[in-house]
């Protein structure tokens, strides 16, 4: 890819169970994930909402990506399944406005997962710098 | 076989008949229904069970200036009704009342719903020009069921019939008004007052054809107004006039929170956190948050999103809220199959879920193996 010199600003949330103790993983094994890649902690994916997806959104991120326990394994039991009709809705809305719903992204990541915690940061990192910056980031919104 | 009774008058009188003969018989404390202002120029909702002011009424009135969905909430949040009334509500008020129900902001068991074959309403500003005109024209519009000037969501409504309340009252296609039960509690009701003969609720083939007409409508509206803001540029070109004052929130039937995250301390920061929004993004346009307020808006209410269209009634500034809302909602609801208003037993989709859906949501793993 040709580097444009362009660095996204990223805002990964993770949940204070799986996906923070992924990130903790990550650190034990020393895997490195890209520096412009900020951790975001919520107590579970299922009180991350909306309105600070959008609000990263709006005030300069350029993409926001979501992991918590996989399905199933959710500390309180049901966060994670209305975590996901919630992004569900979220991307939605975003895509009808041709804000492009892929600038967020959901990922299940389990305690043990560091590599694909790690993995994911980059992968998504080059996910959002191919589409460019946000077109929000306007002073107007 | 559908129960019910065939009156030979009009729609408005069947229903303010209707409205006394449940009082008379004492089976509803009170009725809440629209009556015009003595200043002639706005409608109300009034509770009442004086007869003077039921006659006086106008059960299809053609306005909405505040939702019928949020007078009910205002009655019952607190407790419920010591003895059930009446309400005559528009389709979409209906609806409303139904999801506020569902998340307990309205006690469904005080009320007994009357709805009615809903040509529309005027938006209250051209309403307010002239109303006598609009009254005159009003009957005559009633029954030919198509208005000159309607709201825009209304001229794109498809689900205008009262199928969703207790007692359904039609006129359409029809030699003079039907009043049908649509539930068992509406029938119970009907019973008491000696108006559940054996009647026909066959698909009227006027409203088949009035719902092709608006399902093409709806579906011109989709595409004409949907490419107006499909670009987050033109998004916020048709917002560029909205001042935030949050008046399309206030009269949301939908909106119930005691406060709303948008009014709260956690969008008042202090001035350097401004300061360094500004440097961000090279300015920012005061009052900030606009874009978050209607985007997060949609993210919490769309989904039970019944289209009535209050919000750009509401709107000082002609912004297009209430088309842009409906046009989301139908696309979130698609999500999950949701009808809000359908029915009181089907919960909404953010308080449900299922352990298997939703997956093309989530973003594969492939582990690079190298």
């Amino acid at each position: 890819m040709a580097d444009s010199g362009f660095v996204p600003k990223i805002v990964y949330a993770l949940c204070a169970w799986c996906g923070s103790g992924g990130s903790e993983t990550a650190g034990a094994y020393w895997l490195k994930y890209p520096e412009n890649v900020r951790p975001f902690r919520v107590m579970c994916t299922g009180a991350l909402d909306p309105a600070y997806v959008l609000r990263a959104l709006i005030e300069g991120a350029d993409g926001v990506v979501v992991s918590g326990c996989h399905p199933g394994d959710c500390h309180y039991n049901i966060g994670n399944f209305r975590a996901r009709r919630r992004i569900a809705v979220m991307k939605t809305i975003l895509d009808t406005f041709g804000i492009d719903g892929d600038r967020l992204w959901l990922r299940w990541v389990a305690h043990g997962e560091g590599k694909k915690l790690a993995d994911t940061a980059s992968e998504f990192s080059e996910h959002i710098k191919a589409k460019g910056e946000n077109p929000l980031k306007r002073w107007d919104t | 076989m559908p129960k019910g009774f065939l009156l030979e008058r009009n729609a408005s009188d069947a229903i303010k008949e209707l409205v006394r003969a449940l009082i008379e018989k004492g089976l509803v404390g009170g009725a809440v229904l629209p009556v015009r202002l003595p200043t002639g120029d706005n409608y109300a909702f009034v509770f009442t069970r004086d007869e003077e002011t039921i006659s006086s009424s106008a059960p299809i009135s053609p306005v909405m200036p505040v939702q019928g969905a949020r007078v009910l909430s205002k009655l019952t949040k607190k407790q419920p009704l010591s003895k059930a009334a009446v309400a005559v509500l528009k389709p979409c008020e209906v609806r409303a009342s139904i999801e506020l129900a569902k998340i307990n902001q309205l006690d469904r068991n005080s009320f007994v719903f009357v709805s009615f074959d809903c040509p529309g309403v005027y938006s209250l500003k051209s309403y307010r020009e002239n109303p006598d005109g609009v009254e005159a024209a009003f009957s005559e519009e009633c029954s030919s069921f198509s208005l000159s000037n309607p709201r825009p969501l209304c001229a794109v409504c498809e689900d205008f019939t009262g199928e969703f309340a207790d007692i359904e009252v039609q006129f359409v296609g029809i030699k003079g008004t039907k009043v049908v039960a649509k539930t068992e509690k509406g029938l119970s009701f009907l019973k008491e007052i000696g108006w559940d003969q054996q009647i026909d609720d066959e698909d009227r083939e006027e409203i088949k054809k009035i719902k092709e007409e608006r399902l093409k409508a709806r579906q011109a509206f989709k595409e004409e107004f949907g490419s107006m803001v499909d670009s987050p540029e033109k998004l916020l070109d048709v917002l560029s006039s909205c001042i935030n004052c949050h008046n399309c929130r206030s009269v949301c039937p939908i909106c119930f929170c005691r406060e709303c995250f948008f009014d709260s301390t956690a969008l008042r920061v202090p001035p350097h956190l401004y300061l360094e929004r500004a440097r961000r993004k090279g300015g920012l346009r005061f009052m900030p948050d606009t874009l978050l307020f209607h985007l997060g808006r949609m993210n919490h209410m769309s989904l039970s999103c019944v289209s009535c269209g209050m919000c750009e009634d509401a709107c000082p500034n002609m912004v297009p809220v209430g088309r842009l809302f409906s046009l989301v909602s139908e696309r979130t609801r698609a999500i999950f199959g949701y009808k809000p208003g359908r029915d009181i037993n089907e919960p909404i989709p953010y308080l449900e879920f299922r352990e298997e859906e939703l997956e093309e949501y989530e973003v594969p793993y492939f582990e690079a193996r190298e």
